[in-house]
């Protein structure tokens, strides 16, 4: 795959793009010709090569186990199995803040798992400045409706949902900036 | 309690379009501009997932700032397959429903506005003034 000049790696961490999910499998090398184990990951991540670097920096805190001593045996890029059905997401996160390190559990709903992880990322940048590279993903789930704990998830699980959209302010054309009567927001 | 009443009612008839399942939309912008589409079901607040089988709109998620309420609404259930939504369309007759509509029939204009060209602007303008001179 070529590598994409697009998503740009900023210092330490990975700028966090629309993101893609992989599966990534790797071990560590045998000097020795013994079996070794075989270390699987769910990866989200903008590109392959991103993806590969997460992968290490994960094996690495979880097993004794670095790039150099380690090869990856694939790195498949998972496509969604239903992406026309709309899905609620719980999302568990270790992020860290100015002063410490904290777990999270999040919901998302979206139609795709990577769109949920990527909610998730723009979420935790906005409401607690939390940057890609202080955010791991440790666990992503589909959630059934019945088991979700948000209520800005839950508040869509209305069979009968139906909203009106009072005072729509569409993108004006510049042209009619000065109008000689006041527009109408009835949509 | 009566005011309450009077004030549900008064809710009641003020706003007519809702976005709701079966609700059927015009698409302003993104990749299938001028296309109408079926909201089949809703991401969240800002999303919809929308289905379009009678005008080539494949089923897919769009922001509702994309999208332009109309006044025709089809009876489907949450979430049906395309199959369903493309059966109740037709059975509806949503396609000429729509283009009787004043929203298609401005898009229309639009469109041909649009490729008038120097001569045509031309000839609207010198009609446009001999009509306001009248």
């Amino acid at each position: 795959a070529v590598v994409s000049t697009q998503s740009g790696h900023y210092g330490r961490g990975f700028k966090c793009a629309e993101l893609k999910e992989f599966q990534i499998v790797g071990k560590p090398l045998s000097k020795t010709n013994e079996k070794t184990p075989i270390y699987k990951m769910r990866i989200f991540a903008p590109d392959e090569v991103v993806a590969k670097s997460r992968f290490w920096y994960f094996l690495r805190q979880l097993k004794k186990v670095r790039k150099v001593n380690g090869e990856i045996l694939r790195l498949t890029e998972v496509s969604e199995k239903s992406p026309t059905k709309i899905k609620n997401f719980g999302i568990w996160v270790r992020y860290d803040s100015r002063s410490g390190s904290h777990n999270m559990y999040r919901e998302y709903r979206d139609v795709m798992t990577t769109g949920a992880v990527t909610q998730c990322y723009r979420d935790m940048a906005a409401r607690h400045r939390a940057r890609a590279h202080s955010i791991q993903i440790m666990k992503v789930a589909e959630v059934k409706a019945s088991d979700c704990r948000r209520s800005t998830v839950q508040q869509m699980h209305n069979s009968k949902i139906k909203f009106p959209l009072p005072h729509r302010i569409l993108k004006y054309n510049k042209k009619s900036i000065f109008v000689a009567e006041r527009p109408s927001t009835m949509q | 309690i009566q005011s309450n009443l009077s004030r549900a009612i008064f809710c009641k008839m003020l706003y007519q379009r809702f976005i709701e399942v079966g609700r059927v939309c015009y698409i302003r912008i993104g990749d299938h501009t001028g296309k109408i589409c079926t909201v089949v079901d809703l991401v969240d607040q800002k999303h919809l997932l929308v289905d379009g089988p009678t005008s080539g709109v494949p089923r897919c998620v769009l922001r509702l700032n994309q999208v332009s309420l109309t006044d025709l609404k089809i009876d489907i259930p949450r979430g049906c397959k395309s199959k369903k939504v493309r059966s109740e369309l037709t059975k509806e007759d949503i396609n000429a429903k729509f283009l009787a509509t004043s929203l298609s029939k401005k898009a229309e204009g639009k469109k041909s506005k649009a490729l008038l060209g120097d001569f045509g602007r031309f000839k609207l303008r010198v009609s446009k003034t001999t009509l306001n001179r009248k």
